[in-house]
């Protein structure tokens, strides 16, 4: 199968792109990432890299204009035997030699023509789907079965099946130049990775970082497969505004699946608690285990006042009060340790992302967002974890889980358990 | 575009009234053009009624017209359908819908059968008027929502006004209708004002309202909750969500083309309403969807959000808790478009 070459879009507002010079002739070998052609739009032009090794073929003429999305090209393996352009796409195609028929796509979405020929295609058994989104596969041409759906527990959604014509639309993704600045996608990387163990993802708390897991990391031992992923506006990721708790759970999602991970065990505290339910809800397959530490979500109290102090602290002296009320003994809480906190959060983005946030989560200092019916309908192992001591979260939130689920409280910890008691979170993750 | 308005084409001259003045007026123009129309009813006549609707009718037409009848809802409904087949026009006032139960024989017995089982030969040009609904403190006994009985029964038609406008033309356009139309008037909504054409007008019996048109979902809501469902709707346009509300107006016969016409373009619906939910108007409107080709442009779960399944508290809290509010429109609705249920 040839890889596509598709015309990027990187101007905002560009429909058409055209080709300026081709660097490589047709027929002619070409590197990855070697500069393949240039394009011109009304503002710039820009060089556009080859996604792939191998022959040129089927090029698009310079000085046309190719439609955002549409190959302008094909590169082939070496070997491999040159047909017409897949698809036909290539508005100018130059075929070579005596080619065999097209084997079709190996991709998992059907040939825009394949709709044509088979219109009313029975839907696809076991795949959960809404009507809207089965019918507007079924106009599409689109294999149901192969979108990814973002619903609950996988749901495929209209705009599910709208993304994946999108995608169609684009081609080759992962590898088109234009994906390449794309630099923060990304999650932390697991370390320490031991390939028999369990991998563990880790999603830190509202406020917090990867950072604050170093004290339960420590106890887990060298051998465990660590991931965390780290949400926007906090720590080294970039602030983002997020609309809302599904915005800020599309964002997760992308991590954990690029993680591509199977049977993981989600590690959530507070805000990532209940991302880490929502997942779990929509991931069943790629989670196994679950433990929730002092999980948001469940109900709708929560301390608005230390949210919002945190949010908008711009110094130490103004930090230390609110970080005080995290845990059940404030002597954890040294000078050092706010002074550093403070430092880590001196960029005004960050400060000014994190009140957006919560603003957006936490209206009126109450959890805007509900994931006990997700937490009732998950089946892995789940245990949640909480301090009888916690000021910000009631631990009584946790009576909402259902009976299956494992609770464990406490003494004298409050909200940070995994930095309070990380010797007991530890132990109680690796039974 | 004031979607509150009154939809009909109607000409007469706006004026701000209070739903009862409303119906008032409607039951006055009736009385005025037409001898056959008659008032019946507990109260209705030198007291005004239990909620001061027809209230001083009784000294412009006379108490042969606006007549007071003794505590027998059971008697006074079988004189309203026997008056009704003898040629005249009764409308007939309870003084809460919950005393239907003491009438029912003969609003489902008769006044709905009766031209149907003498071939067509007689009709019951009867009008019922019912105050519905919780929010006063009336408690069990006097705050239910029961217009999904009376919409289970083949002839008769069930209206639920929500604007003072529809108050009066759906009361007019009932007593133009040859059989029995029953009309439900949620007791909160009485002092609610609104924009009232002068002069005789119907509103359609059987044809829903778009009150506020939107892209995102689709909320079919009855009575009162029409009100709140409007309320949430502003306050979701703030999130960006956009919300389209349908006033039913009618739960017999249902507005089936209003209603998927909305579903066909949101993908997503909400279903709002006072009586208890199970086997609720929501319950058949959620049905009616899911059997049409709406379904298919369905993008989310059918959501009900109609009253608790317990009899109506007492207490003020309680009472509040157990109908739908704005907040849970607003819970729910969020779920919906975020694809969380």
């Amino acid at each position: 199968m040839p890889t596509e070459v598709i015309m990027p879009k990187v101007d905002m507002d560009m429909s058409h792109g055209k080709i300026a010079v081709w660097h490589a002739a047709e027929g002619e070998k070409v590197e990855k990432s070697a500069p393949l052609f240039d394009i011109e739009t009304d503002k710039a032009a820009m060089e556009v890299e080859s996604p792939a090794a191998g022959y040129l073929h089927h090029t698009a003429p310079a000085g046309s204009d190719v439609a955002i999305g549409h190959a302008v090209a094909w590169i082939y393996a070496e070997g491999e035997a040159v047909e017409d352009p897949p698809g036909g796409k290539t508005p100018e195609a130059s075929p070579a030699g005596d080619a065999p028929a097209p084997n079709g796509h190996a991709s998992a979405l059907a040939a825009p023509d394949a709709a044509q020929a088979e219109p009313s295609a029975p839907p696809a058994n076991g795949v959960r789907a809404t009507p809207a989104a089965r019918r507007l596969a079924g106009l599409k041409g689109i294999d149901i079965a192969a979108v990814d759906g973002t619903g609950p527990r996988g749901r495929v959604q209209k705009r599910d099946v709208e993304a994946a014509e999108a995608h169609r639309a684009k081609a080759p993704e992962p590898e088109a130049p234009h994906h390449s600045a794309s630099t923060r996608r990304a999650p932390l990387p697991a370390r320490n990775v031991d390939a028999a163990a369990q991998p563990i993802v880790l999603v830190h708390g509202f406020a917090a970082d990867a950072a604050g897991w170093a004290p339960l990391e420590r106890r887990l031992g060298k051998g465990a497969s660590v991931s965390r992923i780290e949400l926007p506006g906090h720590g080294r990721t970039a602030a983002a505004k997020i609309a809302g708790f599904a915005d800020l759970l599309a964002y997760v999602r992308e991590r954990f699946d690029a993680l591509e991970l199977a049977d993981a065990h989600l590690v959530g505290h507070s805000l990532g608690g209940a991302l880490a339910i929502a997942l779990a809800d929509q991931r069943p397959d790629a989670v196994a285990a679950l433990t929730l530490i002092a999980p948001a979500g469940l109900g709708a109290e929560i301390d608005g006042a230390v949210l919002a102090g945190i949010a908008r602290a711009s110094r130490a002296e103004s930090l230390a009060p609110w970080l005080k009320r995290l845990v059940a003994n404030d002597d954890l809480i040294s000078w050092n340790y706010v002074q550093a906190a403070a430092l880590a959060r001196s960029d005004p983005a960050l400060r000014e992302a994190q009140q957006q946030m919560v603003d957006a989560l936490f209206p009126d200092g109450v959890q805007s967002f509900d994931v006990r019916d997700a937490l009732r309908r998950l089946d892995c192992k789940t245990r949640i974890i909480w301090g009888r001591r916690d000021a910000i979260i009631p631990w009584r939130h946790a009576l909402e889980a259902p009976g299956r689920v494992s609770l464990n409280l406490f003494e004298d910890v409050g909200h940070l358990p995994h930095v309070e008691a990380p010797e007991a979170i530890a132990a109680l993750m690796m039974t | 575009m004031n979607m509150m308005a009154p939809t009909a084409e109607v000409e007469g001259e706006l004026r701000e009234l209070s739903y009862a003045e409303a119906i008032r007026e409607a039951l006055d123009i009736a009385l005025g053009e037409d001898e056959r129309v008659i008032l019946m009813g507990e109260d209705i006549g030198v007291y005004g009624g239990a909620f001061q609707v027809t209230g001083d009718l009784v000294h412009k037409y006379g108490e042969e017209r606006v007549i007071d009848t003794p505590i027998s809802e059971l008697g006074g409904a079988g004189v309203s359908v026997g008056a009704a087949m003898c040629g005249l026009k009764p409308i007939f006032e309870f003084q809460f819908s919950d005393f239907a139960a003491l009438a029912m024989e003969q609003i489902v017995n008769q006044a709905a059968k009766v031209r149907f089982m003498l071939g067509g030969a007689v009709s019951v040009p009867l009008v019922m008027r019912f105050p519905a609904g919780s929010g006063t403190g009336a408690a069990a006994q006097h705050s239910q929502s029961l217009e999904a009985w009376l919409g289970h029964v083949p002839g008769l038609k069930v209206v639920q006004p929500s604007t003072p406008a529809d108050a009066k033309g759906l009361l007019l356009a009932a007593l133009d209708d040859p059989d029995p139309v029953m009309i439900f008037e949620h007791k909160l909504l009485y002092k609610m004002k609104g924009e009232v054409p002068a002069g005789r007008y119907t509103t359609p019996i059987g044809v829903a309202a778009v009150r506020r048109e939107g892209t995102d979902l689709t909320i079919v809501a009855t009575s009162i909750m029409v009100h709140k469902a409007l309320a949430a709707a502003e306050e979701l346009a703030k999130d960006g969500i956009d919300v389209e509300v349908v006033d039913l107006r009618t739960v017999r016969p249902m507005d089936r083309d209003t209603v998927l016409a909305s579903v066909r373009k949101t993908g997503r619906l909400l279903c709002v309403y006072e009586g208890v939910k199970t086997l609720g108007v929501g319950a058949e409107v959620s049905a009616m969807v899911a059997e049409s080709d709406a379904f298919d442009y369905l993008d989310a779960p059918i959501v009900r959000l109609g009253g608790a399944e317990c009899p109506i508290p007492y207490n003020p809290e309680l009472e509040k808790a157990a109908v739908p509010q704005v907040p849970d429109i607003l819970r729910a609705a969020r779920q919906l478009v975020k694809a969380e249920v």
